[in-house]
């Protein structure tokens, strides 16, 4: 793997165009130096602003929407969709599959929320009204059933059963010391 | 299988007996005598034997002999049949007893409201 690395580089090395040492480092630079105008910066007044920050977020200018100004410092990032990952297409080639997102592509906010381990915007199998009513109409049914059956038991049409003893006075933890109530039982 | 249901909760809820409560009418009536069930096996028997309260019924003396054999018999579990089943006889005819005893009151209720109605029909 090592071996696969090292012919890359070469490979890299006798194609690049620059000379000397940028051509050695073949297209990477440091994160100490970006250029101008990258970063994001102040919440956008003009239209030439808007343009200039659309452009550098790599959005459409008819798609740019920045946060509104409330003062709570979001400068000119853009507004996009609340929408989480697992909601994007899981066959497309993305070029990041796990995050499924594209190289250059505008981050949301709340990126890292939203990636597929974390908060799921997906949209539910069947309406969520709909799943409301199931869920609550089933579990009403049920407990105006268990009600119905408590006001109305069902048993079996057999009187209750006869124990010899009083009932099994002592048996049932009577006071052996007291006379109990005289049970008696018939025959039929 | 129901109809007892079908009469307690729609078409003679007053006289249909409700086994929750207790019955009404007195053992002997309507009877010229009434021979009393006898308990065979004895209190210090059923304690020995450590049979359950829920099992210490009119039955338990067959139910004494089945445990003896099953004790005796052991692994043999198919030696017991001929207790079992006088047990199990012996529960059976309990439970129909139980049966009559239900219809009994039901019916005293029926001829209870018979005489009520007719007491009425007769003062009005």
């Amino acid at each position: 793997m090592a071996g696969v690395g090292f012919r890359r580089w070469a490979q890299a090395l006798t194609k690049s165009k620059g000379t000397g040492i940028s051509g050695l480092l073949s297209g990477c630079r440091a994160a100490s130096t970006p250029p101008k105008g990258s970063l994001p910066g102040p919440f956008p007044t003009t239209p030439e602003e808007r343009a200039a920050a659309a452009k550098k977020y790599n959005i459409r200018v008819e798609d740019y929407e920045p946060y509104p100004d409330h003062g709570e410092g979001f400068g000119d990032y853009p507004k996009l969709p609340d929408r989480s990952q697992h909601e994007r297409d899981p066959w497309y080639k993305w070029d990041h599959p796990d995050l499924r997102r594209n190289w250059g592509e505008p981050m949301h906010w709340d990126f890292d929320m939203y990636i597929r381990n974390r908060v799921d915007t997906s949209p539910s199998p069947v309406a969520w009204h709909s799943m409301c009513k199931q869920l609550f109409g089933f579990i009403g049914f049920m407990l105006f059933m268990f009600f119905l059956g408590e006001k109305f038991p069902s048993y079996q049409p057999v009187g209750p059963k006869q124990y010899p003893y009083n009932n099994l006075y002592l048996e049932r933890g009577g006071d052996p010391e007291k006379a109990p109530e005289e049970v008696k039982n018939y025959e039929i | 299988m129901g109809a007892h249901l079908a009469r307690r909760y729609i078409t003679e809820t007053d006289t249909e007996p409700d086994p929750a409560r207790k019955f009404e009418f007195d053992p002997t009536y309507g009877f010229p005598e009434r021979n009393e069930r006898e308990m065979v096996a004895t209190q210090e028997q059923l304690n020995l034997a450590q049979v359950p309260v829920e099992q210490r019924d009119y039955c338990a003396h067959h139910l004494l002999k089945l445990l003896k054999c099953k004790r005796d018999n052991w692994p043999n579990f198919l030696a017991c049949k001929h207790e079992k089943h006088d047990w199990d006889y012996c529960e059976h005819q309990d439970y129909v007893m139980r049966m009559k005893e239900y219809e009994r009151e039901r019916r005293l209720q029926l001829r209870k409201k018979r005489i009520e109605a007719q007491a009425e029909a007769e003062a009005a």
